[in-house]
């Protein structure tokens, strides 16, 4: 039997065309060879690391530990707690911003004058870069002197300063109001974009049929939106699981550890106690967490794939 | 199963599979940058008076004729992008090493030792005790120091005279008294300011604490102290506890307050007393920066009940990279520049002297105190007098060991807990202790 | 007028208040303090409109990346390494702009084929291309600085571009993706009965409709690349490649500190995605709907 055979063969049993698979081939080649080439690498050499006891400090003299690095971390308080903070911080993101977003695209998506000012200031928060804003809501957050404070003791809110971030029952909370500032404008983006391609057939449809403003919302929106819905929830629970420019800001995993998240507890591992394999470790259990959720995500809420 | 691997091969074999065809393209990006870094010097410093360092780069390569090339990195991350580029093998020649990292840098085998130059090594008779003691590790000398400074106690005066107090706490107990005092006439709500978040400054402020308090974290073989009812740090610890949840003079939201937001509360006259790093005092007297310019003094650290008027200091330094040291011709060309940065330049110690009269920061060399024009630009802001008083009382920290780091993350979250009252300071110490204890033993 | 459309008005009025409230109100303290002399910031109660406005801070910007010294005094709380501040805008707008250009390139194609074309391993590709990212950038920059110092990238922006590019196209092609599926497959058909191959029907007939979820993909890359930190930090270490954030970070933790310098250069740091939203949002909110879809 000759190999074009077996390939025609092969394709045929999955029903696709020789002509389709070699486009598809083409069309993907050129995003095959960078992630090949830059990223395949890392995540590969990462995984290599979980594997061995490695100290930064010495990195030609290491031993083979095979899962040991896990087993370490499973047994470690410490990587359950962070997990917890992590998880809270990760699913109260989401919710606020998708609740967020949502309502912000089905504002913009109306036809009225100033909404070009609106959706361009809606950009703004996105285009600060995270040194910046940490240090923007660091101050904002202090006690002593910052706006939120000096805001609400004019306003006649409150009578003492309140401690803010200082505060371990508030700060993770904090901390997630700032994340969640930021990434508003691009989930709003994206739930717009899918806003824009409903066709609005379906709409005039749903009016002919007698229904109001909620039921347009709730029977032919929101469904319609469902692609958009699942693309910002897996986006941004990967952001909000990883993400550690804030906690480096604002708190440095303080105080007395009540923003200390897995991301940050990777950073600890690798780069201040500079165990490199343990940190490897952590961080590859992250990422089948975080690889287990949008597939979960992808399932739930997609329509192919 | 264990075995014990020469990693780097693996390693290379892995960048050479997923290298190649990123190689191909970017290879004559790569040539260019190989071939200008070839000769020169490579410094590395943190992003902190860059102007100075320029200028005097500048001086020497105009006198010595040798090539520098200045990188500098942003001080709150240079440590870890060290520790990358020390592992990726980049060049580096020179760099700056702080303190608290030299065990840890010197046992990685990442800094040479300068005890094969003599030349270098005759300046430590000009440096201050501490510093000497801080350059060295398991009797070697590592660096040349440029830059030292101290936690020092500062007091409003203005706040003082209003609320009728004659002259600034000698006591840890007379400052609770003064601050009930300063707090009941309305002058300040939190009259002291001391910063306990988590960052790389927390170790000082709790160090200053302890060290004035009579007590240490753990004595001069490494054994631990810090849990030691008389002879560490439970009084300190006890101490500021009592400051926020008794007496309300330190605000509970010091375990969120940096070094730097701490420094800009004193500044818009929120406080009576502070703990800072001495060189902020020309910023607090500088009326464009600050509310309270021309009010505030420094004094002597309040001494425990059994400890006295000692602080804490740090010092940084000129290191040479062990890559640097294995090849005769680099080490050379390095050894000239930390000479003339971290010794003397034209017979002046004028690298120190430049960076003091632009950005105020100290100098761990003792003639320098007798130099006209460095008391002159002092005298503007502050007591020169007070400056050396308070320098010749201060020690080096006493947890500087390889595991520092490590350490560090554990005590800073348990006395944050204490202070929080998350925990007592006894099993907050206690954390401390044992996880001193369990690194020292893996040592 | 009827009261259905007032209170439509009335509802999208309050809403574009509150959302502008959210949106801008931290900004517009930035800005604010920003304009306030230094002493002034750290007032106690805070000054919410700047008394006396001042625009020192950006002065000292645009002096200290000409080589001006400033005499007004106010330069010496200007930190050591603002004069780095405009070529790092230069280089992130490098960036920035390389690796949008480079990453439409490559994620259009790979997004079409897998929205429109049945093909072995196309969920596999998907997941693929997601796996590269779900592990944390901390874990990968020791890997990834080898690879590039190896590569002999270091202190270059190429090496930022290559791995910005790295980073930013799966979140792109999975963006394109989720979009081009919404898009009629009949289209396609229609295209390549009339004789285009797969390639023309993605230029000449996907394109065009797909100009929102384009433009999403474009401010996403640019915004990714310009705000990325933990790289750039690890691959650049003079003004030759440091990017905005490096620099601004370093402003943070120099002698001396100035926050309304700081806060100047976070606006300045702004401007230019501002911009870029600016010319290109037209096409995200008031862009093309479905509708053309038709016929």
């Amino acid at each position: 039997m000759n190999v074009p055979v077996f390939r025609s063969r092969w394709l045929a049993r999955h029903s696709v065309s020789a002509s389709d698979q070699r486009s598809a081939m083409l069309l993907l080649s050129p995003m095959m060879a960078v992630l090949l080439a830059v990223a395949v690498f890392p995540v590969l050499y990462s995984l290599w690391t979980s594997l061995f006891d490695i100290k930064l400090t010495r990195m030609n003299n290491v031993s083979f530990v095979g899962l040991g690095n896990y087993v370490t971390t499973f047994r470690d308080p410490m990587f359950w707690a962070a997990v917890r903070r992590t998880a809270w911080f990760t699913v109260s993101a989401v919710v606020a911003i998708m609740v967020i977003a949502t309502l912000m695209a089905l504002l913009l998506n109306q036809e009225f004058r100033g909404r070009r000012i609106l959706s361009t200031a809606l950009l703004i928060p996105w285009a600060i870069p995270y040194v910046v804003d940490g240090l923007m809501w660091k101050w904002i957050y202090d006690s002593g002197y910052g706006a939120l404070n000096g805001l609400l003791l004019q306003l006649g809110l409150i009578r003492h300063s309140v401690v803010w971030l200082g505060d371990t029952h508030k700060t993770l909370a904090l901390i997630c109001n700032a994340f969640v500032w930021k990434e508003v404008p691009l989930a709003t983006i994206l739930l717009l974009v899918t806003l824009k391609s409903v066709s609005p057939d379906l709409y005039a449809a749903a009016r002919v049929d007698g229904a109001n403003v909620w039921s347009r919302l709730f029977h032919v929106t929101l469904p319609a939106m469902r692609p958009g819905f699942m693309l910002v929830m897996i986006y941004e629970a990967m952001m909000a699981v990883r993400h550690f420019d804030l906690f480096f800001i604002l708190t440095e995993g303080g105080p007395a550890d009540a923003s200390h998240v897995l991301s940050w507890h990777i950073y600890v591992e690798t780069f201040r106690n500079l165990s490199f394999g343990t940190g490897a470790a952590i961080a590859y259990l992250l990422a089948l967490a975080t690889f287990g959720m949008s597939y979960a995500i992808i399932r739930l809420l997609g329509k192919r794939l | 199963m264990s075995e014990r691997t020469n990693f780097g091969n693996g390693r290379r074999r892995f960048l050479h599979l997923s290298a190649g065809a990123g190689l191909a393209a970017t290879g004559m990006l790569g040539a260019l940058t190989r071939a200008s870094a070839a000769e020169a010097v490579n410094l590395y410093t943190w992003s902190a008076g860059v102007d100075t360092v320029k200028r005097q780069l500048a001086e020497f390569q105009r006198k010595d004729g040798l090539a520098v090339k200045y990188n500098n990195l942003p001080f709150a991350q240079y440590r870890e992008a060290m520790v990358t580029k020390f592992v990726g093998q980049a060049p580096i020649d020179v760099l700056w090493v702080s303190d608290g990292w030299l065990p840890e840098w010197a046992d990685a085998g990442w800094v040479a030792p300068l005890d094969a130059y003599p030349q270098l090594l005759s300046y430590n008779a000009d440096a201050q005790d501490f510093c000497n003691q801080s350059m060295r590790y398991k009797g070697r000398q590592y660096g040349l120091t440029y830059y030292t400074d101290y936690m020092a106690f500062l007091y409003d005066a203005d706040k003082l005279a209003k609320a009728g107090i004659a002259a600034p706490p000698a006591s840890w107990q007379e400052l609770v008294d003064q601050s009930i005092k300063i707090k009941k006439a309305g002058l300040s709500e939190y009259p002291l300011m001391l910063s306990m978040a988590r960052e790389s400054w927390l170790i000082e402020f709790m160090s200053a604490l302890v060290f004035s308090n009579g007590g240490r974290f753990v004595d001069d073989n490494g054994s631990v102290l810090m849990d030691d009812p008389k002879h560490g740090a439970t009084g300190s610890l006890q101490w500021v506890v009592d400051a926020v949840n008794k007496h309300h003079i330190l605000s509970p939201a010091c375990v969120e307050l940096g070094e730097l937001n701490g420094f800009k509360s004193v500044a818009s006259g929120n406080h009576a007393f502070a703990l800072l790093p001495r060189y902020r005092i020309q910023a607090l007297n500088d009326p464009r920066q600050s509310h309270v310019a021309g009010n505030i003094r420094q004094a002597l650290m309040p001494a425990g009940s059994n400890g006295s008027h000692t602080t804490v200091a740090w010092m940084r330094m000129h290191a040479m990279s062990a890559s640097a040291g294995a090849n005769p011709a680099r080490a050379a060309n390095a050894s000239r520049l930390i000479e003339a940065f971290g010794g003397k330049f034209n017979g002046q110690y004028a690298f120190q002297k430049a960076m003091f009269l632009d950005t105020g920061t100290a100098f761990g060399v003792k003639p320098l105190f007798n130099d006209t024009e460095v008391r002159a630009a002092y005298e503007k802001y502050g007591d020169f007098s007070m400056f050396q008083k308070q320098q010749n009382l201060a020690r080096k920290k006493d947890v500087i060991a390889r595991w520092f780091g490590e350490w560090d993350e554990v005590n800073g979250t348990a006395w944050q807990s204490a202070i929080l009252g998350q925990s007592t300071v006894a099993d907050a110490l206690k954390r401390s202790a044992d996880k001193w204890k369990s690194l020292a033993k893996q040592a | 007028m009827s009261s259905a459309l007032l209170a439509k008005r009335f509802a999208l009025l309050a809403g574009s208040v509150l959302m502008l409230i959210y949106v801008l109100a931290p900004i517009a303290w930035l800005l604010s303090s920003s304009l306030q002399r230094e002493a002034d910031i750290t007032s106690i109660p805070p000054h919410w409109i700047p008394n006396p406005p001042t625009f020192a801070s950006f002065k000292a910007i645009i002096d200290a990346g000409t080589g001006v010294t400033s005499t007004d005094g106010n330069a010496s709380f200007v930190p050591s390494t603002a004069e780095y501040l405009l070529p790092a805008l230069r280089n992130s707008l490098i960036v920035a702009s390389a690796v949008v250009v480079l990453n439409l390139l490559v994620s259009i194609p790979a997004a079409y084929a897998m929205a429109k074309i049945r093909y072995v391993g196309r969920n596999m590709s998907v997941y693929f291309m997601l796996a590269t990212r779900v592990i944390p950038d901390i874990a990968l920059v020791v890997p990834f600085f080898l690879f590039v110092r190896k590569l002999g990238l270091l202190d270059n922006v190429g090496a930022l571009i290559i791995t910005y590019l790295a980073i930013t196209i799966p979140f792109s092609v999975f963006m394109l993706l989720s979009y081009f599926e919404s898009l009629p497959d009949e289209l396609d058909k229609a295209a390549r009965v009339d004789g285009c191959s797969r390639v023309q029907s993605l230029i000449k007939v996907f394109l065009p409709l797909a100009q929102p979820s384009l433009v999403a993909v474009i401010m996403f890359t640019f915004l990714t690349s310009w705000n990325e930190f933990l790289f750039a930090l690890m691959f650049t270490q003079t003004a030759a490649s440091q990017t905005v954030p490096i620099i601004v970070a370093s402003f943070t933790s120099d002698f001396t500190t100035s926050f309304s310098f700081i806060n100047a250069a976070g606006v300045v740091a702004i401007v230019p995605p501002v911009i870029i939203a600016v010319v290109f949002e037209r096409y995200i909110v008031s862009g093309l709907s479905a509708g053309a879809v038709k016929g």
